[in-house]
Formats: C-alpha cells, structure tokens, sequence
C-alpha cells in the first residue's frame, strides 16, 4: 500500500489539492491494484514459485531448492499430456457447442426492440446463474443420470434395458452439457453486448443493395458480431478448462481433465508442488488462448487499418 | 405521367400516427424533397419506399407496379443513410462491390464497375481503405458510389449532408445535385434544412405532423406559402395579421389595423371579406425609404433594431403593432439606417401574399 502510494509522482505545480486530473484518475485504480496484487498476483506467484520445488509431501511454501524435475515428470507422463490434450479439446468442444446454441438466443435477444419483451429475456438468461453451480449440477443429474428422466423415459418406450441405459453423464458427454449450461449466460451475454451495437442501418443498408435477409446476416450481421464471438468463446474456454466442480459432478472423477489431476495431487496426495506445476501449465494454456485471440483480433483489426 | 405513386399511405407505430393519408406523385427523373421540422414522418416515408417499413394503409406504386409489400431487396431502390452505413469490416473497394455481389456478377465486370463507380465520385485509389480512415465527405461518396453502382430506378437520400460542417455541405449540396443530373435518376430527398431543399429540388413536399401541406417547385413553396406554417418553416417571414376589407378581381386590400394595404388575392377559394388572415411580407422584399409625401407608404414604422451581417443589414422595425424584419443589401448607395429613426416601408403589391 506504501509502496503504491510512494510510486505516485509527486504533484506537479497546480495549487489547492495539489492533484492534477490526470493523476487523480490513477488514484481511482488503486483499490483494483492493491486487490489485485494480494489476491491474485502474490498467490499465483507462489504457486510459480512452488511447481520449481522438488516434491516434498505435505510441504506447502516454497523453498529455495530450484529443479525442473515436476515439469520433466508432467511431460514425460503420457496420462499428464492426455489430460492437457483432454483439456484443451473440452475447452473447444464446449466453447463451440455453447456459441452455437447461444448465438441464436442472444441474437433474438439483441433483436427484441419491445423494452418489456427484452429485459424478460435477459432476466430469464440471468435467473440461471442466481443458483449454485452445485445445486444446478444435480439438477441436470436428475434429467441425465442412468435413473435420470432420460432414461427412465426411454425405458418406458422400450428403447433400452434396465441394465444397458444410455450413458449421458460420467463422461465426456455429462462434463460438456454441464459446462454448456454453466456457460451458455455469460456467452449470450458477451454475444447480446455485440449483436446490439451493430447499427441496424448497415443490415438495411444489405438489404437495398439486393441482399435477401439471410445474405444480409450472413454478409453484414455475422462477421460484425466477430469480436463478441471471438471474447465470448474465450472467455467460455477458460472458464471450461479451469473448471474442477463440472467435470467433478458431471464427470464422477472420470474425465480426467487438468484440474482433476490438481485436485488428487494436492488433496489427496498432498503433493503441493508436482499440483502447482499442473495449475501452471493450465495457465500457461489460458495465456496460450489469450495469445492466439489478440494475435486473430491483431489480424482482423490488421485488416480493418 | 407519375413514375412514384403514393396513395393514401398512413403509417401507425402503437400510439404514434408517424405519416398520415399521403398522396404523392412523383416524375421520372425528378429531384423530389420531402421537407419538415423533425419527428414529421419524412424518414418514414422513405422508409416505408424503401421496403423498411410496411404502411398501415394505402399502396405504393413505381412505375405502375404495387410495391407496397415487397421486401427491399427486390424493390430496386437505392438508399443513402444519414449515417452512410459503410460497412465497417469491407473495405471501400468490397463496400462498392457489396450489390454487385449479390447480382452474380462475374470478377471482371465487377473490377469494371466499381472502378468506374469510384471515377465518378472522385475517390480512385480509395479502393483498399476502410471506413474508419475516411471523411464525413468521403464517407458520404462512398456511400453514394455503392448505391450508384447497381443502377437502382429511385434513388433516396435521408438527410444526408446533416453530419457534415457547413463549407462541406454546401459544397456537397451541389455536388450531388450534379451527379443526379448526369445520371438521370429520380431522386427523393430528405432533409429539414430549408435551404438545401429549396437549392436541390425540383418539387418539394412540405411534411408537418405527418401530413403533406403543399406541395410545389420551390418558387411556389417560397413565393406562394399555402399556409402559416409553409411560410414560416421556409425562409425568413413576416406575417402580419389582417382582416380582409375588399376583394376586388385578383386583388384584395387588407386591414392591418392601423393602415390598410393592398394585396394579390391568393389563387384558390375566393377569399370572403372579414376573414381573419396574414399577410406574407419576406424580409428581401421591404424597401426603406424616409418619411416623405412623394408617394404613400405601405406602413411607417420606427427602426427598433439594427444588426449587421455582413452581405447585408438586417432592421427590426415597429410598425402596424408588431415587429417586421427588413433586410437591407450592404451596399454604399443604400442608406444606413439607426435605431429609433422613423422610416417608410414600401413593396410592390405582388409582394404581399395573403395566407390563409
Ligand atoms: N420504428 C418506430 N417505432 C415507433 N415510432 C417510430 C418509429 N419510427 C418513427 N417513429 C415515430 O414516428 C414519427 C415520425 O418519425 P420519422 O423518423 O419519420 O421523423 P423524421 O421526419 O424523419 O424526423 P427527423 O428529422 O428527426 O429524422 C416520430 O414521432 C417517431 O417517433
Ligand atoms: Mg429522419
């Protein structure tokens, strides 16, 4: 906090406060930096820090004993590389499934010019994300359980047998619909911001040059929306890889993703710096999509100049 | 032979009556404006031609042809925003080409056409910018080239020079005027600026509250205002209200209170002798003389004001109860003229328009 404070450049000749606007509007961020630097800079420091100790059970700060050899067993474990590789597919996997599924939603969302009509829209879009994401996991296991409506339904009908019911959770399948629905809000949400700011007078603009409606959305529309499918997608990925409790519940520990593995080295094995190497290399894969978004966002706005 | 027909054409949105019971026809190769204040239904009516807006009554025709429920695509009218809605992510070359696309023209005839599109405009080697590296002005030829390009039968403009700054829009004013002539292309305008309509246009549909009321060459619209609002909306007005005393063929004398004045009976219904109407007087249109016995004045009046404008010299003089505008060229060999001086106000009776 001193530190901060000190840092500041001292004030330059104007009177009274002594602060001109400029540095006062730096001042406004400081909460943010003091915030963010306890909870996110220092402890993420830390586990850097730690994935470079020697493993060492049930010793949890780092020491000064440097060694690369955590990072030499993740990659030379090829259950450790297929759950990075199972990771980043779950993140594609659902990223898609969710911008397809929420683009058409947010779009009408965007469309709906009655104030009424659209704020009833987004609150229904909000109310999924009022409750706990736990509470709405066992929601979804009623309907997709092997005693779930699903099954149950497709019993009834004769399609299947009781022992042989249709797997829809406790696997690939379960974590991804678990994760779509924990998604799907905030991509329609980054998807509704976008769709919206598109002036409505360029699809019209489409449409006198001779562009049927479909034209129009696809010539116009839907490459303007570009940005808010990039974010969105994004955003939905790294939510999706870094998400222990979907693959946990929906998953029953099967789908052995990254954060999976964190949870049994550092929970159950008390293995605090092999757990740290694996949350680094989840974020070293965070940042790798971050990097290749700004590098398309680069691109297109490379183009735009 | 009307080429644009609107008829009877109402547009409800919920509670708002936007346009109301409109009938226009317009020519072949027209330069047509709609005119009035804002939130008068003008873009509406472009609109609802355009294909956008589908009316709530009545029936548009083009060229005989009921268009009234086509989709815009298949209407064959171009349309310039106010904004010029150049597509942000194409650049000006892919903007130009946009409707030639959809007409599955080949490579080569669209190079052509768009080539010849940016020529015309004057933005050759714009080709590869996009719209964020362009000018009001630019954008507006952008826009204008785009539309251009597919050879559309109407051309609509919806208040197109309103984001550009005074030097530009002048220019521009004159600009396209030139490019509708050459091309030929009927052209229906949209703007609240009474000036550009007046410069531009070959007829002019004055629009207040949805409703068209009157319709004329810009002559008749300025020189022969069917009503209060017309004669106050365009140009500079003085309207003195009267009574009127004596209707003999083709002139009238009004009383203005103090004095009486003579007048050209308007065109239309006879005018019935006691009705209450005003008296049109424009500014350009008083001379100023002092007080003298040569020759009996219209009114006198007492210079209240006086304000110089550069190109000429504008008094406010009291007279018959009310303040009158009087502007006055800035020349030598006219006199100046100070506050409080007594003056006498001459027109030519021809000048004097009576408005119902
Ligand atoms: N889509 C719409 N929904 C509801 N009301 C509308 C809509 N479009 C126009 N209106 C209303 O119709 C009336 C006429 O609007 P219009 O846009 O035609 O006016 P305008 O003459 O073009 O005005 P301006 O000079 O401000 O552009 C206004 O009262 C406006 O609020
Ligand atoms: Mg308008």
């Amino acid at each position: 906090m001193t530190e901060i404070a000190a840092t500041t450049p001292a004030p330059v000749k104007s009177g009274g406060l002594g602060l001109r606007q400029s540095q006062f509007k730096w001042l406004l961020v400081v909460p943010l930096i003091v915030f963010f630097c306890i909870f996110f800079v220092i402890p993420v420091g830390l586990i850097f820090a730690t994935s470079f100790n020697p493993s060492a059970i049930g010793q949890v700060a780092p020491t000064a004993d440097i060694t690369l050899e955590n990072y030499i067993r993740f990659f030379s474990r090829s259950n450790y590389l297929m759950a990075a590789g199972r990771s980043v597919v779950l993140g594609v996997v659902v990223a898609l499934v969710t911008l397809i599924v929420a683009y058409p939603m947010a779009f009408v969302i965007a469309k709906t010019r009655h104030p009424g009509r659209n704020t009833t829209l987004l609150i229904l879009v909000l109310a999924a994300m009022q409750l706990d994401m736990v509470i709405r996991l066992y929601g979804m296991m009623v309907i997709l359980g092997d005693n779930g409506l699903i099954n149950q339904m497709l019993l009834g009908l004769g399609l299947t047998s009781e022992d042989a019911p249709v797997q829809l959770m406790y696997n690939f399948l379960g974590v991804v619909l678990g994760l779509v629905q924990f998604a799907l809000p905030f991509m329609i949400l980054t998807l509704v911001g976008v769709i919206r700011g598109i002036d409505p007078s360029l699809e019209e603009a489409a449409r006198a040059l001779g562009a049927s409606r479909r034209r129009a959305f696809f010539r116009v529309t839907l490459p303007m929306s570009m940005p808010g499918i990039l974010s969105g997608s994004l955003l939905v990925f790294a939510l999706s890889i870094s998400s222990y409790i979907v693959p946990a519940l929906m998953g029953g520990f099967r789908v052995g993703v990254l954060p999976i593995h964190i949870f049994q080295q550092v929970a159950e094995g008390a293995r605090f710096q092999f757990g740290a190497t694996i949350a680094v290399i989840l974020f070293l894969l965070s940042a790798g999509a971050i990097a290749i978004y700004l590098r398309v966002g680069a691109r297109r706005s490379g183009g735009l100049a | 032979m009307s080429y644009v027909e609107f008829q009877g054409i109402s547009k409800q949105f919920g509670e708002t009556l936007a346009v109301e019971d409109l009938d226009i026809s317009i020519a072949q190769g027209e330069f047509f404006s709609l005119l009035g204040p804002s939130g008068c239904g003008k873009s509406t009516t472009l609109r609802m031609l355009a294909g956008f807006v589908t009316p709530t009554t009545g029936q548009i025709h083009v060229h005989g042809r009921d268009i009234t429920r086509l989709p815009p695509e298949a209407r064959d009218i171009g349309i310039v925003f106010q904004n010029y809605a150049i597509f942000p992510h194409m650049t000006v070359y892919d903007n130009i080409a946009f409707g030639l696309v959809e007409r599955n023209m080949t490579k080569r005839d669209i190079r052509r056409k768009v080539e010849a599109a940016l020529e015309q405009v004057g933005m050759s080697g714009y080709e590869r910018r996009f719209e964020r590296e362009l000018s009001g002005g630019q954008k507006q030829r952008v826009a204008l080239a785009r539309v251009l390009v597919i050879e559309p039968e109407i051309l609509l403009l919806d208040e197109p020079l309103s984001a550009l700054d005074k030097k530009m829009r002048e220019e521009m004013k004159f600009w396209i005027k030139e490019i509708q002539r050459s091309v030929g292309i009927t052209t229906i305008y949209v703007t609240h600026d009474q000036s550009e309509a007046l410069t531009m246009s070959d007829r002019i549909a004055v629009m207040e509250g949805g409703r068209v009321l009157q319709v004329g060459t810009p002559v008749e619209i300025y020189e022969y205002p069917a009503s209060r609002f017309v004669a106050e909306f365009i140009g500079e007005s003085n309207l003195l209200s009267g009574r009127v005393q004596e209707v003999t063929d083709g002139r009238c004398e009004i009383d203005l209170g103090p004095a009486a004045v003579p007048a050209q009976a308007p065109s239309g219904a006879p005018l019935s002798e006691g009705s209450e109407v005003a008296l049109l007087i424009r500014p350009e249109m008083i001379r100023l003389h002092k007080v003298s016995e040569d020759e009996a004045p219209m009114l006198e009046g007492r210079i209240a004001e006086e304000v110089y404008q550069g190109s000429l010299r504008r008094y406010q003089v009291e007279t018959a109860g009310q303040k009158l505008t009087v502007e006055v060229a800035n020349r030598p060999d006219l006199p100046l003229r100070s506050a409080g001086e007594a003056v006498a106000l001459y027109w030519n009776t021809e000048s004097g328009v009576v408005v119902r």
